[in-house]
């Protein structure tokens, strides 16, 4: 449901319930003050004309000897009120003409609903100075006097009501634009539009939502962008490698002899290639994604630094050399990871340091954490690249390598609050310093 | 055709050179936008292929630049991108032609031909000339409807000259398009593969305007 119908149907029904009680409560009120005004009505009149016959007894005395009630000229009254003046023993001795059909009996004193000739009345008889006088109301005439005063007064009262609804209806509408606005402006949208919503004049209970939503876009439109150019990187990385593979093996198979063997050896090396960019792809996501990576193996800096020089230097065996104290350290992380973390470090190291010159890996363990320095004589970053060089798929000029190495590095140490730092050497060549943290003693 | 290709990858640009010269393409290879820049003011070449991925310089403010510097050769962008904004940008930047990395080797030598052929302002993949045809991708030569085997060198120096539909062609622009600059030439070579064309096509087929150059004659005669 709508929060507009909602609001409508809430005040307009509730708006509605009070009004009728209200206007039941009234009327009813009204209904009894009328009934009694009119019969305060037959009283004072029927009283009145006691005290007028009290006045000149002589008039009705000499009245009752002759003639009988149509001497006495009571004024005609064919709507309204009727009188009759009967002697105690039940003589009519005057009534108004026509108006009060003359009653077999005389009725009793106070009031009364009677039946004559078909026509319902409301009387009241009065007995004082031998008189018995009874005024009378048509109980039709009484019913249409109370039907037209309830009608005159419900009659505003509907119309206010209405008029409150047609009120109340307006507001709710005006009131809601700005909402309707924004749900115009979102329904409007393509579904996967990132752009923030504005030029909206909002009112300030609906800012703070628009601000965070516009906030919400921003982040995700960022997001989605990293994202966006990660798979185009990484498709441009996977395809490279493949590219050369799926050329050389056509060149091998429209070509013979030396030249068909010479392009399977590069289709097998754009293989091994690819292989190296997967797997380190594969790495990152991990170290990046929710995994656990416990794998058994307590981490001694001592052997990783080991097995990373072992893996590093395979194809340059005796180019590293080891520097270390005494103190080895179980560190925090699984050892297969800060094996990967050094031999990226190392393998950057080897490849961009002239080939006979050697590395050094330095590793000192302090109290909390092992510190393993690699360097190199190479020839260095500047600066600028410096800041780029952890960025996925950043490589310098055509450089081999996956370019994702220093991202892993720097993936592995913020998933285990390690740190990793490059600085150019002031000798020449790059330091690589990586800080990994150590296991808490039971 | 001789085919100039701009490829920073090693290894990718060793298999299309290749592939493309098993093909009977001559092919010049270059590594950055530098080289690429300095081979085209050197020398003449029909085609480009341009990889985008250079190490000095995008390949595609490459070939922007080139084209305003008024280089009408026809370009095929090669790139492992495929976003269409990636696509559009590289046409808009005056490609002509776009092949997602990897290719098929006989999807890039069928389109380097329709470049080729479309620059020259033919629609049909055949060149007829009088009683003689020739398909410049498959190398095949009909005279008169009889298929003639032609060396792979020797059909290139055929294309070449009936490519240029008429226009003398100097001595140096056919060794352009025959040999790239890797390859050793004897100083005769092109008058002994002209010597041959002329015994299987007839002594007319290839004029020469002495001092000048070659231009292509009437076959069968």
């Amino acid at each position: 449901m709508s929060l507009r119908l909602r609001l409508l149907l809430m005040i307009g029904v509730s708006l509605i319930l009070l009004w009728s009680a209200v206007a039941i409560w009234m009327l009813h009120e009204l209904r009894g003050e009328m009934r009694l005004t009119l019969d305060q009505r037959l009283v004072m009149s029927a009283r009145m004309v006691g005290e007028l016959m009290s006045q000149n007894p002589a008039a009705w005395d000499g009245q009752r000897a002759k003639v009988g009630a149509l001497a006495l000229s009571l004024p005609p009254a064919q709507k309204g009120l009727a009188c009759e003046i009967r002697s105690l023993r039940g003589e009519v001795l005057a009534r108004t003409p026509s108006a009060l059909p003359e009653a077999a009996e005389a009725p009793a004193p106070g009031f009364a609903e009677r039946e004559i000739k078909g026509e319902r009345w409301r009387t009241y008889t009065y007995e004082a100075h031998g008189l018995r006088i009874t005024t009378a109301d048509r109980m039709a005439e009484r019913n249409t006097l109370l039907r037209d005063v309830m009608v005159a007064a419900a009659v505003p009262f509907v119309v206010a009501l209405i008029g409150g609804l047609i009120v109340l209806w307006l507001g709710v509408r005006s009131g809601l634009a700005p909402v309707e606005r924004l749900r115009r402006a979102l329904a409007s949208r393509a579904p996967d539009a990132l752009t923030p919503i504005h030029a909206l004049p909002m009112p300030r209970e609906l800012q703070p939502l628009v601000a965070t939503l516009n906030q919400l876009l921003e982040r995700m439109s960022a997001i989605i962008g990293r994202e966006r150019r990660f798979t185009s990187d990484a498709a441009h990385e996977l395809r490279t490698p493949l590219t050369a593979i799926k050329t050389h093996l056509q060149v091998a198979r429209i070509t013979r002899g030396k030249d068909a063997e010479i392009a399977l050896d590069y289709a097998e090396e754009g293989a091994a290639r690819l292989q190296h960019t997967l797997a380190q792809l594969l790495t990152l996501s991990q170290v990046e994604g929710p995994f656990s990576w416990d794998d058994g193996h307590a981490a001694h800096a001592e052997e990783i630094a080991r097995l990373a020089m072992r893996d590093a230097a395979h194809d340059a065996p005796g180019r590293i050399v080891f520097d270390r104290d005494g103190d080895s350290a179980e560190l925090v992380l699984p050892q297969a990871l800060a094996v990967t973390a050094l031999r990226n470090l190392l393998d950057n190291a080897l490849r961009h340091s002239p080939v006979e010159s050697a590395v050094t890996l330095e590793l000192r363990c302090s109290n909390d954490a092992a510190c393993f320095r690699v360097r190199d004589r190479g020839p260095g970053l500047s600066a600028a690249d410096l800041a780029l060089v952890t960025n996925r798929f950043w490589r310098r000029g055509s450089g081999r390598g996956s370019g994702l190495g220093l991202s892993i590095v720097r993936a592995i140490t913020e998933r285990f609050g390690g740190s990793f730092e490059l600085a150019q050497r002031p000798e020449g060549g790059l330091e690589a310093k990586l800080m990994l943290p150590r296991a808490k003693r039971a | 055709m001789r085919v100039l290709l701009v490829e920073d990858d090693e290894l990718i640009a060793h298999g299309i050179m290749a592939g493309l010269r098993a093909r009977g393409l001559t092919v010049d290879g270059v590594a950055t936008a530098a080289q690429a820049e300095a081979a085209l003011s050197g020398v003449s070449c029909d085609v480009v292929i341009l990889d985008l991925g250079l190490p000095d310089e995008d390949g595609m403010s490459l070939l922007r630049r080139l084209r305003s510097d008024g280089m009408a050769l026809p370009v095929l962008v090669l790139t492992a991108r495929d976003a269409i904004e990636d696509r559009v940008a590289g046409l808009r930047a005056g490609a002509d032609d776009y092949l997602l990395k990897p290719f098929d080797l006989n999807e890039l030598v069928a389109r380097l031909h329709a470049l080729l052929r479309r620059a020259a302002g033919r629609s049909v993949d055949v060149i007829e000339h009088g009683p003689l045809r020739l398909n410049p991708e498959s190398g095949e030569v009909f005279l008169h409807g009889q298929p003639l085997v032609l060396s792979r060198r020797e059909s290139a120096l055929l294309a070449a000259l009936l490519h240029a539909c008429g226009r003398i062609l100097s001595a140096d622009q056919l060794k352009d398009s025959l040999y790239d600059f890797n390859e050793e030439i004897e100083s005769n070579a092109i008058n002994v593969h002209i010597h041959h064309l002329r015994r299987k096509l007839g002594a007319g087929i290839i004029e020469t305007v002495r001092g000048v150059g070659y231009r292509i004659g009437t076959a069968g005669a």
